[in-house]
């Protein structure tokens, strides 16, 4: 019964520690903790609807995005607006930049690491690099210079955020070749720069980003003119041809080496998702990745999500107020005792669907869209099952590697319908469609923005009340996920996903921060 | 003169075919981002060869989104790459770390050990709530982790709003009682000099350009930096100006051309934001020059009205954000009417509203468009001291 900790969490959005238990080279107990408390929903009290838009974005630096339009869609549902299709089409823009970014970086900056070994990569030979990136279809770099530069940074001795890293730890797969190491570092490398040209688009389209501007409830005050469509459109399609010829091809080429994971860190099976990217209709199960939500119990098969089933349990976590509310009609009051596993251990609350914990991300995303039958969606799964040689078997997706793989190949999905979101918005200005934003002075209600952040689903409650926020509750993805146990004891699903997972090396848990970053906390 | 020290810096420039003349003509640029004339070329040359070591330092997430460490990924030249991996040595940063858990701590650690070697820098609020454990950081609370680090740290630079004021984590009621690193560390009674980089998040390429001033212009050693700050610690080099005297729309506002309703045509055209809550004129930030994500473009490019997030205690001061404010809230000093500022507050916020704000309204040139703000007594309950230094 030996108890390992890994706190800090790193490569992580946030403060996470995760306590395992571990017998038998295998994790047989987990407790995650949420290391922070800023209390951002008594912020937003007494404030104006049109500024939570600006502050309750900021719970996220990584995705502010979602959160913004969270946020703006609870103010527009209470006050009932519907935005102009022109601001609609805009915001799935800004949101597929986010999306874009975000999946990129988690995987080749944030997960990389954790599958990828730099000091194997120094023993590659150049010219099997070229042949190996060429077999496998991926991305060609100057894979010499950068194995010069790797040299040089090694050995000037000095390793900067490589210090300390676990490397040659006995879980990077034995059998991969230093030169796909190599292909992988000189990968992390551009991938910093592809990142990063999805952040412009939002800055061209938000102002900036981090933390963007211009989804103001009403619509958006963002007006593209002819130069500004050309920004968009042409870095959108420079990310397209790079998500397409490298990070897909990178993501085949390695999962091979780690096969095993599809075996293990699955968790309940429960997976929640309000869906995101809306059609013109504005529907939760029209969006052109849809709501849904599947249960263990009923096997893979997909209900529509309801709103009204929430909870969340606090019981375990630092929070006085009363346990298993709604959101909607939600408390958040904090206190401190002491950091106890048996007892209260983290400041992320329970949330549950219908009393179950659910998992949220690209993984539910992913599966319920491809039960609804969403076109895209069904090939690039079906493609990459029949590549794992798991074909017509997506319930192998419920392990730590179909997590990661349906994170991946949403990244090219999402890049396909943004070229089309560009054209549907250029085709609409030529037609002479020239409305973003909707005017309003209604100052009462209640509403809900039920979305996506890239890390699962989002919802925003908000109650207005003589022009002023009377409440507002947020449930994160990360609350879904990183959530404590409920009140009935249930782990919640990054806990359970890391029950079972084999661990060679005990002092040094790397499997069980492979399940932790899968769900991209 | 060391020359004959091992030369880093040049030799890992060197492996990614980086020719002597070319470093120099690197020297040559840096020397023009920070407004030097070519004469200091030699100069920087020589601090650069002088090096024998990458910069130590730590990076360290107090109540953050991770929005500045983001904002940071998106610095342009340098690129965040060649920071991590050929000027800075950062051994410990939660979210770019390989280490984990005890093992990323210890990497801290040693370079704690390096007394007056390091830089620190700290993103996010300094967490007091629930005697600090409204932050916990391997098994501790981030009040002891800042108490650990600050000590010995050759300077601190506090990256985004949020460390250098507590940002909107200190917004009214404040409810983990957050507050500003330089804040904390008086009350602490810890001397170690901190850069304050204000907005949400900080720009990347201020975060650079302290870098380049503190690592090739020696100007720590030299203290020369200190009097590059203002009375809040922020360098005058940025934020000496208002968003508004640099703003591209500037033109449009001098013509009377407002955007009145958002996402209209006057947006199309480009026109001033000012009636629809810009807070340019009070907010001292070079946005409009250096622009955000590798210049990509800036708020009120992209038609939304700064919201003064360089500023300090900026969300209570700038909400209701997309209003013309008739009364300015500041910091320590309350709701005040805009004819008497000048005479309590030497501010720059409030300098920034008598200089322009009260200029358009005594022109005239603002009748018209979106109401002002009303008094507002919920307002006034909230002020509260803080905000800055």
């Amino acid at each position: 019964m030996a108890r390992q900790v890994v706190d800090p969490l790193t490569r992580i959005e946030g403060h996470l520690r995760v306590e395992v238990e571990v017998n038998d080279g295998v994790v047989t107990d987990a407790w995650v903790s949420g290391g922070l408390y800023r209390g951002m929903e008594k912020i937003l009290l007494d404030r104006r609807p049109s500024d939570a838009f600006f502050v309750a974005q900021r719970i996220c630096g990584v995705c502010p995005i979602s959160h913004g339009h969270a946020s703006t869609m609870s103010t527009e549902d209470a006050l009932g607006i519907t935005i102009p299709n022109n601001a609609r089409i805009v915001r799935n823009l800004i949101e597929a930049a986010q999306y874009i970014h975000s999946h990129i970086l988690w995987f080749y900056t944030l997960a990389a690491l954790d599958y990828v070994d730099p000091v194997k990569a120094l023993s590659a030979d150049i010219a099997d690099t070229y042949a190996l990136a060429q077999a496998a279809g991926t991305g060609v770099s100057d894979f010499g210079a950068v194995a010069k530069r790797l040299q040089a940074f090694v050995d000037n001795g000095q390793l900067s955020i490589f210090t300390n890293g676990w490397f040659g730890h006995p879980a990077y797969a034995e059998d991969m070749p230093a030169e796909l190491h190599l292909i992988g570092v000189a990968h992390y490398l551009e991938a910093l720069e592809m990142q990063a040209v999805a952040a412009e688009i939002i800055a061209v389209m938000g102002g900036k980003f981090p933390h963007f501007m211009t989804s103001i409830p009403g619509g958006t005050s963002f007006v593209p003119t002819e130069n500004k469509l050309d920004d968009i459109l042409f870095r959108f399609i420079k990310l397209n041809d790079w998500v397409t010829n490298t990070m897909i091809p990178d993501t085949l080429a390695i999962a091979p080496f780690y096969a095993g994971a599809l075996e293990y860190g699955g968790g309940h099976g429960n997976f929640l998702a309000w869906g995101v990217f809306n059609d013109d209709s504005f529907e939760m199960n029209n969006r052109y990745l849809p709501a849904g939500v599947i249960k263990v119990a009923d096997g893979l098969t997909v209900a529509d999500a309801d709103p009204s089933v929430l909870s969340e349990d606090v019981q375990r976590s630092w929070y006085e107020s009363a346990s298993g509310l709604h959101p909607s009609v939600g408390e958040a009051d904090a206190m401190f005792d002491e950091y106890n596993t048996e007892a209260r251990y983290s400041w992320c609350k329970a949330p549950r669907y219908d009393g179950a914990p659910m998992e949220a991300g690209p993984l539910s995303r992913m599966l319920v869209a491809y039960l609804r039958g969403v076109q895209p969606v069904q090939e690039i799964v079906d493609g990459a099952l029949a590549a794992l040689g798991a074909a017509g078997r997506p319930e192998v997706l419920v392990s730590l590697l179909g997590r990661i793989a349906a994170r991946n190949l949403e990244t090219k999905v999402v890049c396909d319908w943004s070229l089309e979101w560009c054209n549907e918005l250029i085709e609409a200005i030529a037609g002479g469609d020239s409305k973003y934003f909707e005017p309003h002075n209604v100052d009462e209600g209640m509403g809900a923005g039920l979305w996506e952040a890239p890390r699962g689903a989002l919802a925003h409650f908000i109650d207005i009340q003589g022009g002023k926020i009377d409440r507002y509750q947020v449930v994160t993805p990360s609350t879904w996920d990183c959530s404590s146990r409920d009140d009935q004891g249930v782990r919640g699903p990054m806990e359970e996903a890391l029950v079972g997972t084999p661990i060679i090396d005990p002092e040094r848990p790397l499997e069980a921060c492979r399940i932790a970053r899968s769900f991209d906390p | 003169m060391a020359h004959e020290d091992h030369d880093v810096i040049y030799d890992l420039l060197a492996a990614r075919g980086v020719s002597r003349r070319d470093f120099l003509k690197y020297c040559g640029s840096l020397a023009a981002m920070l407004g030097l004339s070519q004469a200091f070329v030699p100069e920087i040359a020589r601090a650069i060869n002088q090096g024998a070591k990458l910069q130590p330092a730590v990076w360290l997430n107090g109540g953050a989104c991770t929005g500045c460490t983001e904002s940071m990924a998106q610095a342009d030249s340098p690129d965040v790459a060649t920071v991590v991996l050929e000027i800075l040595s950062i051994d410990f940063m939660e979210t770019l770390s390989m280490a984990q858990g005890q093992d990323a701590l210890d990497a801290a650690e040693a370079v704690f050990e390096k007394e007056g070697e390091y830089i620190l820098i700290y993103e996010g609020s300094v967490m007091k709530g629930f005697d600090g454990n409204s932050l916990r950081i391997g098994g501790k609370t981030g009040l002891e982790e800042l108490d650990h680090a600050a000590p010995g740290a050759a300077a601190i630079v506090a990256v985004g709003s949020c460390a250098v004021d507590g940002g909107f984590v200190m917004a009214a009621p404040n409810p983990a009682d957050a507050t500003g690193v330089q804040m904390y560390l008086d009350e602490k009674g810890i001397s170690t000099p901190v850069v304050n980089l204000p907005t949400c998040p900080v720009n990347p390429e201020w975060v650079v350009a302290i870098v380049v001033d503190v690592l090739l212009l020696g100007s720590l050693e030299s203290g020369a930096i200190l009097d590059k700050l203002d009375r809040f610690g922020r360098p005058k080099y940025i934020f000496g100006q208002t968003i508004h005297d640099n703003c591209p729309r500037r033109g449009h506002f001098e013509n009377g051309n407002f955007v009145s309703e958002f996402g209209s045509e006057e947006e199309a055209l480009g026109y001033c934001l000012y009636k629809v809550g810009c807070k340019g004129p009070q907010t001292y930030t070079n946005c409009p020059i250096v622009r955000w994500n590798r210049r990509a473009s800036w708020c009120v490019e992209a038609g939304a009205p700064c919201i003064g997030c360089g500023s300090l205690d900026w969300v209570d001061v700038g909400a209701p954000f997309l209003n013309r404010h008739r009364d300015l809230p500041l910091p320590n000093v309350g709701n005040t009417q805009p004819g008497v500022i000048a005479g309590v507050v030497a501010g720059v916020a409030a300098a920034g509203l008598v200089a322009h704000g009260l200029g358009m309204k005594a022109t005239g040139r603002m009748d018209g468009g979106a109401p002002y703000e009303e008094m507002k007594e919920h307002d006034r309950k909230r002020m509260k001291k803080g905000g800055g230094k």
